[in-house]
């Protein structure tokens, strides 16, 4: 080792690769403003749709808590991010030719991940942040409303999201650059298995048992809970944080696995062509 | 002990073997050229040495260490560059260099990307984005990047493939004095047979994924009977 460069198994290493990956997403980020207005254009669009759809129902006096759908629209914006942007991060790798350049740079695997789980944690974050304030401006619609449950709602759907991604990484591994659909559009198969817009006993019995083996749905039907006046449903959360933790140990085993199958294959050495 | 050694290793793709039985040493501060016609198992060897690759057999040690167990102690002291591989576009030059200072964990991440910056003049360039610089301003960073750590190994694929003579030799001569002042080992493969002359103390030439015949420019020639490198390539490929 060179007096250059950190003992590279050592923490302060570790963390300073993190954060390279964050920090160069974030400037890419910064320096694309057609990335930048994508974090305020699709949320602004979904939240215009379903707002305006909430408030004909309103007008129509359907017996239904309107803000359900707004709500599910936030909540839905969590997990489609945190899904689509580690997706993203890391096709972007793939799109500029510069997937070589990460992976024979000391970088593991993990903190790879990390620094691509904490991009779209940050990315989540500051569409949120956003939405939440046009919620509350257009429509009344207040986050805080979700009480001290907003919190491990989107906790949930956050690790969700990233197991989501990690399957559509690996897929990208796995069969090439032509698998990247799977990447793009993974997270909206779950969308109408998740009761999202409505609840998990509106779909047939076989689908019901489908969506319950999801830890989105459970955040969804807690939603309406709370939203209902009903106390933070804890025991789903844990339900569903338990099932979280196996997809994402699964899906991390999923990456890892078809990692290795892209360097038997040569397969990583294609995406530099 | 040599600070690469690889020890015969095999790569097939499914009924095409890529490399068949290679064994390949580097000595510290060595420059050893690979060359050899179009699918003669370069880069598959290159990639294999940088853990891009599986082998299907075969050991690599660098710097003593087993490549497959130890890989981030052993990436952190080498890089890569290659005319194929590119940077993020839509960074600044200086953007694009901090990130990858910060990849390969250096101490003083700011004061090493200013040296670098310096040595391959790219100060009017640090602020402007990678998509917007010429092939040969392109290369330059990415040799920049690829000296970021003071690398002991320093692999390159072709680097000046797509440079003109100028830019070229210019850049050979950058890479001589920043590797002669790291003490860097180089490994390059070139179609650039005076590249290769003017560069390497040793060179293997690749044929149906083996090493075929091995020396310096001079030895080879020799005992080729040929006037220069370029002659034995061609007599080399054409068996």
């Amino acid at each position: 080792m060179t007096a250059l460069t950190l003992p590279p198994l050592s923490l302060a290493a570790r963390r300073r690769r993190v954060l390279g990956v964050v920090r160069r997403d974030f400037a890419a980020l910064r320096r694309s403003s057609v990335r930048m207005f994508e974090i305020l254009f699709w949320p602004t669009v979904e939240l215009a749709l379903w707002g305006f759809l909430t408030v004909f129902l309103q007008t129509q006096r359907v017996p239904f808590v309107a803000s359900f759908l707004i709500g599910a629209v936030l909540l839905w914006q969590v997990l489609q991010k945190a899904s689509n942007e580690i997706s993203i991060a890391f096709l972007e790798d793939v799109w500029s030719r510069n997937l070589l350049n990460v992976q024979v740079s000391p970088l593991s695997s993990g903190e790879y991940l990390t620094g691509l789980m904490l991009f779209a944690l940050g990315k989540v974050v500051l569409a949120i942040t956003v939405m939440a304030g046009l919620a509350l401006l257009f429509y009344g619609f207040g986050v805080t409303s979700l009480g001290v449950g907003l919190v491990p709602f989107m906790g949930v759907l956050l690790m969700f999201g990233w197991s989501l991604g990690l399957v559509g990484i690996s897929a990208v591994l796995r069969f090439g650059e032509n698998a990247q659909v799977i990447a793009w559009s993974l997270v909206f198969v779950a969308q109408p298995l998740a009761g999202i817009f409505y609840p998990v006993s509106v779909l047939p019995a076989p689908l019901q048992t489908v969506a319950w083996l999801m830890p989105a749905s459970h955040v969804f039907e807690g939603m309406r809970t709370v939203l209902s006046g009903g106390p933070v449903p804890w025991e789903r959360l844990a339900w569903a944080s338990g099932l979280n933790v196996v997809y994402l140990a699964a899906t991390l085993g999923l990456f890892a696995w078809a990692l290795g199958y892209a360097r038997r294959h040569g397969r990583l050495s294609r995406f530099g062509e | 002990m040599p600070l690469l050694d690889a020890i015969r290793l095999v790569k097939r793709f499914g009924t095409v073997t890529a490399v068949d039985g290679l064994s390949l040493s580097v000595a510290e501060g060595e420059v050893v050229g690979l060359l050899g016609l179009n699918g003669a198992g370069k880069s598959t060897t290159l990639h294999m040495l940088l853990g891009l690759i599986t082998p299907d057999a075969g050991q690599i040690r660098v710097f003593g260490l087993d490549l497959a167990r130890h890989r981030t102690e052993v990436l952190s002291q080498v890089n890569f560059a290659a005319s194929y591989v590119d940077l993020p576009g839509v960074l600044l030059v200086r953007e694009v260099l901090d990130a990858f200072a910060m990849l390969y964990a250096l101490r003083r991440p700011k004061a090493r990307v200013a040296e670098l910056i310096e040595l391959f003049d790219l100060g009017p360039l640090s602020e402007r984005r990678v998509m917007d610089l010429s092939s040969g301003q392109r290369t330059r960073v990415q040799l920049a990047k690829a000296l970021l750590n003071a690398p002991r190994l320093l692999v390159l694929d072709e680097p000046t493939a797509n440079l003109d003579p100028d830019a070229g030799d210019r850049i050979r001569g950058l890479l001589s004095r920043a590797a002669e002042e790291n003490g860097s080992a180089m490994l390059i493969t070139s179609h650039n047979m005076r590249e290769v002359e003017r560069m390497c103390h040793r060179i293997h030439f690749m044929a149906g994924g083996r090493i075929v015949a091995s020396g310096s420019a001079a030895e080879l020639a020799g005992r080729y009977g040929a006037e220069d490198l370029e002659e034995v390539f061609l007599k080399v490929a054409r068996g």
